[in-house]
Order: C-alpha cells, then sequence, then structure tokens
C-alpha cells in the first residue's frame, strides 16, 4: 500500500521546496513478541514472561517508552533491569533528531540481546501509520502515533494465545498524552510513578532525571536573571549587543569565569565574568552570550582562591565575597561582562562525591564534582548513606533561576574513593575517553575466527615471509605495529624495510568498526592499563606483527647507499613472518654481544648503524631533543599496585626504532601529499613565538649562559653548549624548560593550512603512519597511501576535505585527552607510591619561581610540586619578587632558578577529593615558617586535574 | 493544430446540422461536449487539474515558487505559462513540432489569466518590491480532439482552486534584513480566489451560425474562431480571433454574447463540482491516469 508523505521545507538560498515522498505500508512486519503467533517472526525478541515485579502492573508487562522518557530517562533505560522494551520507529526518530548521543545510546543497548529491546517500525505497519491531520502539530501527531501503536499492541497481544496477562504499558510524563491514552484505554503511567513501583531495584529511582515541571518547584526567590531566548541572542550578536564565547570557569574562584570570544585572531579575546549573578547559571564549557559592562564597571581578576564551601544547603547570600577585589589599579582591568544567555549546553556526567546534608533522612544532596570549575550539584537520592565515600557520577537535568545549585541525579555508583579502579575509571570519564567495550555492532565487523592468509591475499600483496623481520618494542607490549628488515644488495647497497601492521585491510571505511575507532582516536595507556581504538583481537592478534605468525603488513623500502642516502622508495602492501619480537634491551644486547652472529643480530647492527648517520644528519638540519621527566611504575604483579618507580631509561635502539619510523613517516608524508595536494592528513608542529622562549632565556642567563632562539638549530646548538661545570642535571634542567617552551604538534588536513612545518623534527612535511593500532590518524595515512599506489579503492570522505579537518579536530581532541589522562593516571599512581612509602625527604631543583611559590622537581620521581609561601590563615612571612631573574626573596633568603633544594615529601589526604602530595622545604631553612610548617608551606599537586592546567609537550620515548 | 481531413459532402451535411442546431454528434449549438474533472493528480504540484474534453485531455499543474516581483508592479506576483505538447497528443508534436502551437497557446494564456482582474495578485505579494509567488503554470497536452482552450482554461482554473500555497511570513530582525519564515503545519496553507478567474469559450463560425466546443470535423468547417474568455459575472476580458476568414461585426457581437451566456453558465456548474470534490476530501477515490 502506498502512501504519500508531503512536507514543504525552505531551501538554503531562500526557495520553498514541497517534497513528497513515497512511504509504502506493509503487512508483514511483526510484532516481536514470542507470545505471538499470527506474526511469524522466526527469532522474537520480546520475552513470553516478561517478568519486571511492579506493584503497578503486576502481571508481565512490554514498556513503551515515549520520546521524552528516552531522551530524559536513558539511565534509567540502559539498567539491566529494564527489559523488554519496544522502541516506536516514531520515537527512535524523534530521540535522534533532538540527541546524537542519547540516540547512540539507546542505539547500543537495543543490540544488546540481554535487554530484549525491540524496534517496532510503526510508521510502515499498515495499522498503526497514521497522516497529520488538518491543525495538528508534528509532536501531536507523533503522540497519537504511539498512542495508536500502543492500543495495536495491546488489541494484538491480547488476541494472541497464552498472550492474555501480557499488557503494554505506555510511559509518557506528558499530562496531555496521558489522559488521551487513558481515554484511549491504554495502561499508562508516568516513568517515575512506574519507576518507583519497581519492587526489584528501589535504588533505581536515584537514577530519575528531574523533569522540568519538577525543576520549578523550588523557593520562589528568583536568584537569577532570565536567559535570553536564542532568537534574541543571534540577533544581538549579529548586530554586536552581544559576544558569542566559550565559558571557562575559574579553577581557583567559584565566583569567576573567562568568556573566549569566537571570532577571528584580530577580535579574539577574553571577557571576565564575575559574580553569581554575572555568571548566570552558566557552565564550563558552554558556548554562551555575553553583554559587556560599561567601563567603570569593569574589575581586574582577583588572586583570591574561593571555594564555595558553604555547608548549608540553600541559598545563603554570599554576595558580599564578589566586592572584595573592587579596588584594584585601573591598568590592570580587564573587560567585564555578563552572560545573557546560553547557545549551547556542554553538560556531560561528572564525577564527584556526595556531601551528605546535615538533615538526617533528608533526601536532598550536594553533590561535589572533582572537577573544581563545575559548581557543586543538587541531586535527589535516598541512598546517600551508602554513596559516602564513594565516587559517583551525576547528570545536570537543568539550572532554574530560583536555585543556588543546579539540579541534577545520581547515575552511577563508581566505587570507593581512592580505590585504584575507581580513580581509573574517574580519570577516564573525566577525560571523555572512551572506554566501555565496544558494542556488538562493533565487533560484527571483525574477522571471523579461525582466521588465516589465503591464497588470494596473497595474490595482491609482495610475499616477504622469506625476509628476516624482526620488531623491537618496549616490554610487555602486546600491540606490536611496526617491524623491520635490512639486507645488502648485490650492488652493496642496503634494503630497508619498515613494515607496518595492515590495520586498514580489517577495518573498512564507514562501519561501525571504523567509525568506533574514529571516535576513539587513539589508544590511551594507563599505568597498568590500556583502553584500546580498536578490539583486542585486532589490536593484540591478528595487527600485532608477532613472531612467527603470518600478517599482513604495509612496507615502505629504501634502498640506501652506505651513508644512509636514499636510492630509492616503494610502498607495498606485503605479506611478512616476523622471526623476533625483541625488547629495547634484548635487541640492544644483541648488538653489544660480539660472540653473536645470527641474521637477526646482523641486520640489528645493520639498522643501528644507519640509523645513528640517519640521527646525526636530522641534528644537523635542527632537530631538537628535548627532555621531560617521564616515569614508569613497576607494579606488583599481585595488587597491582606500584612498587617502585624509576624514570625511564633510553637505549640506542630506542632511537634505532624512532629514526625509521622517522624517516617512514616522512617518506609517506612527501607521497600522499604528492598524490592528495588537498587531502592529505598531515601532522605539524608549529614553531612557538619567541615570547615563549622568555623565561628559557632568563633562566639560562642567570646562569651565565646564552641561548639562541631564533631558529631550531640555534636552540639544539646552544642547549648542547649549556653546560655547568659540577651540574650534570643542569642540562635536563634547560630542556624540560625547553620543552615547556613548545607549542602542540597538531593534525591537520593538507588543504586547509598551508603550513606543514614540523619544528621539532626539522622536517618540512611529517605525517603519522606507523601506529596505525593505536592511532586512528595512521589508519587514515594508510588508506590515503594505498589508494595513491593503487592497492584500494577510495570513498567519498577521504577526498573530502572538511570531513577530514573535523577528524583532524576529534583526533588532535583525543590525543590531548589522552595525554591528560596518562599524566592524571601518573599522579594518581604517585600518590599511591607515596602513601606506601610515608614522608620521604628528598633532593629536589627549582623550575620556577612564583610571586608567592616556587616550583620543585624531583629528578628521581620526576615528581613537581609547589612550595607556597603565603597561607590564608597565617600572617605572611616578608616575600620580595623580582622579575628579572626571576627571583624570590623570602625572609631574606633568595631562590633562583635551579638551585637545589631539601623537600619532605608526604601524600596530604586530609581532604579525600583532592588528595596531594605536600612539599615542604627544609633546606634552606625560613625561619618565620618554622613553628607550623604545615600550614604556611603547603603545596599543591593537586591530583586529578592539574595536567590539564599545563600545557607542556610531553614528548615520548617511544612513540614517534 | 491537429486537423481532419473532411471532404465537401461531410461539410455540406455539417452545415446544414449546425443550421438547424443539430450536431453530428447530437447536440445543439452551445452545448459541450462530456467533461471529465480531477483535481490534486500531481502529488509534487501545489495544484493540478486534469480535465477531458471529449477526447481532448489536458493536465495542469501549478507551482507555487518564491521569486522577485516584476518591477513595475512591485506589491504583485505574477503567473507564468508554459504549454507542453506532448507527443502522445497527436504525432505531430513529435520532436520540435509543438513548441508553436505550445508558444502561441501560453501566450494567450497569459492574456487571459495574468490579469489582476482574473486573480488577485496583490496575495500573492510577500513584501513589496523583495518577494512574491510566482505560479508556474504548465500545461501538458495529452490528446487533442479540438477546442483545446476551453479545456485548458477549465483545467487552469480547477488547479488553481486546488492550489495550496505554503503560509509564510517575514521576520525582521533589527537591522531591518527580513527573513522569510515558514510554517511547519503542511495544512497550514493560502488558497487562491478563484472567483474571478475566466473561462475560455471558443466559438466557431458555421455558416451563419456558431457553435461552441467545436469538434475537429466541424473546426475543419469553420473559417474563423473567436476565443472570448469571460468570468462568472460575464465579463469579457479576453477576445481573440483565429482562422483566415473574416467575420462581420454583427456576428461578432453576436458571437461575444453568446460566448458571455455559455461561459456564465459554465462557471456555476464548474465551481459546484469542485467543491464537492474538495468536500469528499481524504475518502474521495482517486482517479488519476488510469480512470
Amino acid at each position: 500500500m502506498l502512501k504519500s508523505k508531503t512536507f514543504v521545507k525552505k531551501t538554503r538560498s531562500g526557495g520553498i521546496l514541497k517534497v513528497v515522498r513515497e512511504h509504502y505500508l506493509r503487512d508483514d512486519i511483526w510484532c516481536g513478541s514470542e507470545v505471538c503467533g499470527e506474526c511469524r517472526d522466526e527469532s522474537p525478541v520480546l520475552q513470553r514472561d516478561a517478568c519486571m515485579e511492579s506493584s503497578l502492573c503486576p502481571s508481565p508487562h512490554y514498556l513503551i517508552p515515549d520520546t521524552n522518557v528516552i531522551l530524559h530517562q536513558i539511565d534509567i533505560l540502559e539498567d539491566p533491569l529494564i527489559k523488554n522494551v519496544i522502541f516506536l520507529q516514531t520515537v527512535l526518530q524523534e530521540v535522534r533528531h533532538r540527541s546524537a548521543p542519547v540516540y547512540k545510546r539507546i542505539r547500543d543497548a537495543i543490540h544488546n540481546a540481554d535487554k530484549h529491546f525491540y524496534t517496532f517500525t510503526n510508521e510502515h505497519h499498515r495499522e498503526t501509520f497514521i497522516e497529520r491531520e488538518p491543525g495538528e502539530s508534528a509532536n501531536d501527531r507523533n503522540d497519537r502515533a504511539i498512542r495508536v501503536a500502543a492500543r495495536w499492541y495491546g488489541q494484538h497481544l491480547s488476541r494472541a494465545a497464552g498472550g492474555g496477562e501480557l499488557q503494554v504499558v505506555l510511559l509518557t510524563d506528558d499530562q496531555d498524552n496521558k489522559e488521551k491514552a487513558e481515554k484511549n484505554g491504554i495502561l499508562v503511567y508516568k516513568c517515575e510513578e512506574y519507576v518507583k513501583s519497581l519492587i526489584a531495584n528501589p535504588e533505581l529511582v536515584d537514577r530519575l532525571a528531574l523533569t522540568s515541571d519538577q525543576n520549578e518547584i523550588n523557593s520562589g526567590k528568583v536568584l537569577f536573571l532570565e536567559h535570553l531566548p536564542l532568537s534574541k541572542i543571534q540577533a544581538g550578536i549579529k548586530s554586536g549587543i552581544y559576544l558569542q564565547g566559550t565559558f571557562h570557569a575559574s579553577r581557583d574562584n567559584y565566583l569567576e569565569a573567562t568568556v573566549f570570544v569566537h571570532g577571528e585572531a584580530a577580535e579574539r579575546k577574553e571577557v571576565l565574568i564575575q559574580g553569581l549573578q554575572s555568571l548566570n547559571r552558566a557552565l564550563h564549557q558552554d558556548v554562551v552570550a555575553v553583554e559587556l559592562l560599561s567601563r567603570e564597571c569593569w574589575v581586574s581578576p582577583s588572586e583570591v582562591v574561593l571555594q564555595d564551601d558553604g555547608g548549608k544547603d540553600e541559598d545563603t547570600g554570599e554576595e558580599e565575597v564578589e566586592d572584595k577585589n573592587k579596588s584594584a589599579e585601573a591598568s590592570i582591568l580587564k573587560p567585564t561582562g555578563r552572560v545573557v544567555g546560553i547557545i549551547k549546553r556542554n553538560w556531560r556526567p561528572y564525577c564527584g562525591l556526595l556531601s551528605q546534608s546535615n538533615i538526617k533522612e533528608a533526601t536532598r544532596h550536594l553533590f561535589t564534582p572533582d572537577d573544581r570549575r563545575i559548581p557543586r550539584i543538587r541531586i535527589e537520592t535516598r541512598q546517600a548513606s551508602n554513596l559516602v565515600g564513594h565516587k559517583i557520577m551525576v547528570v545536570i537535568d537543568g539550572w532554574p533561576k530560583n536555585s543556588r545549585y543546579p539540579n541534577g541525579h545520581f547515575v552511577k555508583n563508581l566505587g570507593d574513593v581512592g580505590g585504584k579502579d575507581t580513580e581509573t575509571e574517574v580519570i577516564l570519564l573525566e577525560h571523555d575517553v572512551p572506554h566501555l567495550p565496544f558494542s556488538q555492532a562493533v565487533l560484527s565487523f571483525l574477522p571471523k575466527m579461525p582466521w588465516g592468509i589465503t591464497e588470494e591475499d596473497v595474490k595482491n600483496r609482495m610475499d616477504l615471509r622469506h625476509l628476516c623481520v624482526c620488531s623491537v618494542d618496549p616490554p610487555g607490549c602486546t600491540d606490536i605495529d611496526d617491524a623491520l628488515h635490512f639486507r645488502e644488495l648485490e650492488n652493496k647497497n642496503f634494503e630497508v624495510g619498515v613494515h607496518i601492521a595492515d590495520v586498514s585491510h580489517f577495518i573498512r571505511p564507514g562501519n561501525a568498526l571504523d567509525q568506533e575507532a574514529a571516535n576513539r582516536g587513539t589508544t590511551v595507556y594507563l599505568c597498568g592499563k590500556r583502553i584500546d581504538m580498536v578490539p583486542e583481537l585486532l589490536s593484540s592478534n591478528l595487527c600485532s606483527l608477532r613472531s612467527d605468525v603470518e600478517r599482513f603488513a604495509f612496507s615502505c623500502i629504501w634502498e640506501m647507499n652506505y651513508s644512509a642516502e636514499i636510492i630509492k622508495t616503494h610502498f607495498t602492501k606485503s605479506v611478512i613472518k616476523s622471526k623476533a619480537s625483541l625488547t629495547y634491551a634484548e635487541a640492544q644486547l644483541r648488538i653489544d654481544d660480539t660472540s653473536l652472529n645470527d641474521d637477526i643480530t646482523q641486520s640489528l647492527r645493520g639498522l643501528n648503524r644507519l640509523a645513528k648517520i640517519l640521527k646525526a644528519k636530522r641534528v644537523e638540519k635542527g632537530a631538537l631533543s628535548l627532555s621531560s621527566p617521564e616515569v614508569r611504575f613497576h607494579m606488583d604483579s599481585e595488587t597491582h599496585d606500584p612498587v617502585d618507580l624509576h624514570t625511564k631509561e633510553l637505549m640506542e635502539t630506542n632511537s634505532m626504532v624512532e629514526e625509521f619510523m622517522l624517516l617512514a613517516n616522512i617518506s609517506v608524508a612527501r607521497k600522499i601529499y604528492e598524490e592528495f595536494s588537498e587531502c592529505a592528513l598531515l601532522r605539524k608542529h608549529p614553531s612557538p613565538p619567541p615570547s615563549n622562549y622568555d623565561i628559557l632565556i632568563k633562566a639560562a642567563k642567570s646562569k651565565g649562559l646564552l641561548i639562541h632562539t631564533d631558529t631550531a638549530k640555534a636552540l639544539a646548538d646552544s642547549l648542547n653548549l649549556a653546560e655547568i661545570e659540577g651540574f650534570p642535571y643542569f642540562n635536563t634542567l634547560l630542556r624540560i624548560l625547553a620543552t615547556r617552551c613548545m607549542m602542540q604538534a597538531v593534525y591537520f588536513c593538507s588543504g586547509m593550512d598551508s603550513d606543514f612545518h614540523h619544528y621539532g623534527l626539522a622536517s618540512p612535511i611529517y605525517t603519522h603512519f606507523t601506529s596505525p593500532i593505536r592511532r586512528y590518524s595512521d589508519i587514515i595515512v594508510h588508506r590515503l597511501l594505498a589508494v595513491a599506489i593503487g592497492a584500494d579503492s577510495t570513498y567519498p570522505d577521504l577526498m573530502d576535505k572538511h570531513k577530514q579537518a573535523t577528524l583532524c579536530n576529534n583526533l588532535n581532541y583525543r590525543h590531548k585527552m589522552a595525554q591528560y589522562a596518562q599524566r592524571a593516571s601518573v599522579a594518581f599512581n604517585t600518590q599511591l607510591f607515596f602513601k606506601s612509602k610515608g614522608i620521604l625527604n628528598e633532593d629536589g631543583f627549582i623550575l620556577f619561581v612564583r610571586k608567592n611559590a616556587i616550583i620543585i622537581l624531583i629528578p628521581k620521581y620526576g615528581l613537581e610540586g609547589t612550595v607556597f609561601f603565603e597561607s590564608k590563615d597565617k600572617p605572611s612571612p616578608h616575600i620580595a619578587f623580582s622579575d628579572e631573574g626571576p627571583t624570590l626573596t623570602v625572609e631574606g633568603h633568595t631562590f633562583f632558578m635551579f638551585d637545589k633544594v631539601k623537600v619532605t615529601v608526604a601524600l596530604d589526604a586530609s581532604n579525600i577529593q583532592h588528595q596531594k602530595i605536600r612539599m615542604a622545604l627544609i633546606e634552606p631553612h625560613i625561619t618565620v615558617t618554622n613553628y607550623n610548617p604545615h600550614n604556611i608551606l603547603t603545596s599543591g599537586s593537586d591530583l586529578g586535574m592539574r595536567a590539564k592546567k599545563k600545557k607542556k609537550k610531553k614528548k615520548k620515548s617511544h612513540k614517534y | 493544430m491537429a486537423t481532419v481531413q473532411v471532404s465537401e459532402a461531410e461539410k455540406v451535411y455539417i452545415l446544414h446540422g449546425v443550421r438547424d442546431d443539430l450536431r453530428v454528434d447530437g447536440r445543439g449549438c452551445e452545448d459541450y461536449r462530456h467533461m471529465d474533472i480531477e483535481t490534486d493528480v500531481v502529488s509534487n504540484t501545489d495544484g493540478s487539474a486534469k480535465v477531458s474534453l471529449g477526447y481532448s485531455d489536458v493536465l495542469v499543474g501549478v507551482k507555487a515558487e518564491v521569486g522577485k516581483p516584476r518591477p513595475a508592479l512591485p506589491d504583485q506576483g505574477y503567473l507564468e505559462f508554459f504549454v507542453d505538447c506532448s507527443a502522445n497528443a497527436t504525432p505531430e508534436f513529435e520532436g520540435r513540432g509543438g513548441e508553436e502551437l505550445g508558444l502561441e497557446l501560453s501566450n494567450t494564456l497569459y492574456k487571459v489569466f495574468s490579469n489582476k482582474q482574473s486573480v488577485d495578485l496583490h496575495s500573492l505579494c510577500i513584501s513589496p518590491g523583495e518577494h512574491c509567488w510566482v505560479l508556474y503554470v504548465d500545461v501538458l497536452l495529452l490528446q487533442c480532439d479540438g477546442n483545446l482552450f476551453d479545456a485548458i482554461s477549465i483545467a487552469i482554473k480547477a488547479a488553481l482552486f486546488n492550489t495550496r500555497i505554503p503560509k509564510v511570513h517575514l521576520s525582521e530582525d533589527e537591522e531591518g534584513g527580513k527573513e522569510i519564515e515558514l510554517s511547519d503545519d503542511p495544512y497550514d496553507c493560502v488558497r487562491l480566489n478563484v472567483e474571478n478567474v475566466p473561462c475560455i469559450v471558443t466559438l466557431c463560425k458555421i455558416g451563419h451560425r456558431h457553435v461552441v466546443d467545436a469538434t475537429l470535423q466541424e473546426k475543419a468547417c469553420s473559417v474563423a474562431s473567436l476565443l472570448i474568455a469571460t468570468t462568472h459575472r460575464g465579463t469579457v476580458t479576453c477576445v481573440r480571433k483565429f482562422g483566415g476568414g473574416s467575420l462581420d461585426p454583427e456576428s461578432i457581437f453576436e458571437m461575444i454574447e453568446t460566448g458571455k451566456r455559455v461561459g456564465k453558465a459554465l462557471h456555476t456548474p464548474l465551481m459546484e463540482l469542485l467543491k464537492e470534490e474538495e468536500s469528499l476530501g481524504k475518502k474521495r477515490q482517486k482517479v488519476g491516469f488510469l480512470g
């Protein structure tokens, strides 16, 4: 049966178009229930005894949620308790239209066979399709469609043999819809009353999101100004009354925030927002509209640390604090504004701790997020006593204008605070690292096991199984994505091959596996845990170039002469069989052991020799070798607690592998740029602005050394020369400082940018090709290269520079987050380590001197901490800061950069949520402070969020 | 235009018949042949109608698009006509054969319909000087069996009656920039007032008399014909003469009077029919092209 769907739409050019679509109705859409004998469904999804014990509806029943229930109560639906739910096509389409993330979550839940979720395509069912009536809004029409479908289900199931007991329950929070449904004789409940009626799991009630009408029932006092409607905001932005920008809350002062105004570089500016009223319920990362205040109202950022400690749940006036800093000098006044409206909320689930209400039996409690930039959230829960001392996850539902805090609801209990698993989970969540197990849809695209290489495969590839290929990796590495070979040719030249796991063979463009990998962007390595970008079958087995198994590879083979000059480059897809998987140390031993002369060792020596030449050439060109203190934990094999910690060691073989990987990356970058000048995915490292080096130059000057920063080469040379007798660590310290001056390296699409230079590697062009198992960028590069050499077919998105640019943005974001997560994980393990060690006295160096503090690095642990000389509640010592130097004089003692000091290091667990490594000076001794060092010499090596603040570039020894 | 060969004897027979107010198919001089009208036959137009008159078959589709008003008439919309002579109608139209006829027809239609006496062109204006609705009236000749103009004019009137223009309103931002906003309800639309839309009555002079709705045979007996467009009130909006022969003023006057009378008589049942069809709403069984 054919119907047509007609609608009118406006085209981008302003025209108006009538669109008519054919819409086919069918009568072979099954109801999906086991009970039904009428529908000839081969594998019905919905169970016969749909048993969810509810006091409202004791008989077995199926649930039909409406759109708003899904959008708001997705957390409930995801609970394992909720089964046998029918999702109507109408509802899913609406969900998809309104919230992509929720849609994705619901799709994943439907894919999960245990949930018995069924999608009913009611819009194509002959009996449930309805047409929009004149005068009916689209929403009303959809509500009616839902009711019609629910009614149909009820009648359909009652006809089925043995289905008499079975009922269909419509869940809706819309009063109007509910009344109409009741009139139609449909069993209908509000989501809240239904969830409350569930006998099996009373805790589920806490996860109920507050719907908008509940949000409003707070005390009548209006605290905030109404947000402007979007149309007004847009008009205001167009005419320049308002500015659009991203809201960045201050970490230290909950009454202060900065809005980074969007726009071209010239007009980009920051607007300071101060005071609860002006912040007007904006949250960190929201896109907001701000109105600039008149010049006389401008203020300067306060230096005060303010934490929202208002223990009382209610809205006590805290306005008095706001006016503290009005008396600042006019010169440092910043443009100040107030938030008039929210353009886009960027809320995410937040992790943190519950602060239990003082009133016993209260169900409303405040929740303190780990991220200090997020205000406290009021949630309703009956299990507060169980949740105290646990990390929990909370989602914000809304922030009514008469409430001091946003309202939210409890989602998940992550476990004991301070527990290893809990904290790891928190790190992953807070850094937005996708770490859920791969969905069924994703796994369905994996190759079927047992998997083997067929003749057909070999025909299209270069057979390199006879070559003596081996891999060198850090110990314990299971995702081996690169291997090398070396042989001497008849013409006395050398053939060097870099073989990279052919991941793009397994991950085909556009499928669920590919989309998931593109979203994850990178594998995240935490201490003792790895969050894979691709499922383990690929990462640790089929793609991993392990020894003695045949694997597909993408090979880059050079012919080189004796002085490591490239004569010829050849790219090919290949089949290899690695002869050995070595660790850096093993490879080093083989090279050094003169008694060994087998093929592998010979190859390694040959490679090593060429690598040294390559490195020398690279350094000659001005490649930087930087440094950052990097630590490695020795984990206890049983408890997975860190038992020892030492800085990572670098061997010759590290650099050997690195050189060839760099070479492969550069060769590939050239090739793909040559073929696809508009859409090559490349990596650049911009040269930092000269002002970035100020601190480095000043610091070196204080020791009587001159650092040239005009070019990378000059910098590299002067760093090499910067040595102080009797202070061997000085050079490393300088390199650490230099590292912090650098910019972040980023992926970009060649068609969208003109500056390709990689500053750190001194290469005019660079990309990532060598780690496709753990980086999605490499997969794209593989695909580009495969198209370039005619080994694979292309697809439209690959050649679309705008799509590529969007992808690059995601990859850059994921990489950044992965790094932060890594650092947070290291910081947490450092804490665990110091927890077990007690108080230690250690030597350290002053890395930076600040106005009221010094930052100390302890090389032994690669640990950094701040020693403050001021404190809130104690008289401050006499402090003099000098910008020259910079130096800080405290009570007669002057601190210079690079000074050697002695500190005590201990874990401070006084604040359970923000545990810190506390450092206190012992040498030199500051007299005023000696009577109570703990209150004055406080330090902050605050876990978790600290890492985000620093924009340091961390160069991994084994990641190129 | 499609013509048939008629022998001398046949001509005399027809001529004599007409003189006695008795035509070959039994009609009187002022009678139309059987007529079928169906509206809303093409779903992707904003209004459409199919009319068959005898074996003449025409399909009319109306598409409304947003355009710029003509500079001379900034506060009015306008109509555009295009007549497509399908080779289905007659083999002569094959290739570019129908082009000339198409052009002639569309020019005439433009004269008859696109004026503010026929259609309320002011109602098509969205914002003066900037936006207006342009109604593209596309006529497709499916079969020619004489008297195309009358069939086309009825089909156009029916299609315009059926036309539903999406309701738009102008939103103005503070800088004075105007933007067209569209209602999201597909049923929310504007209809045209077709009361004054004229119908064409073509009169063929045969002998001393004239006939309405001439068949091809009758046409072959006539040397001149007169096209008269009249509204339901009998107001003549356009008169055109076709054919090589001459007409004396006396008979022109007579023909106009007949045209007015016939036209008036045509409008009333047509409107009743259209309203009746519409009142059936969705229950109406569609006939379409296979009926």
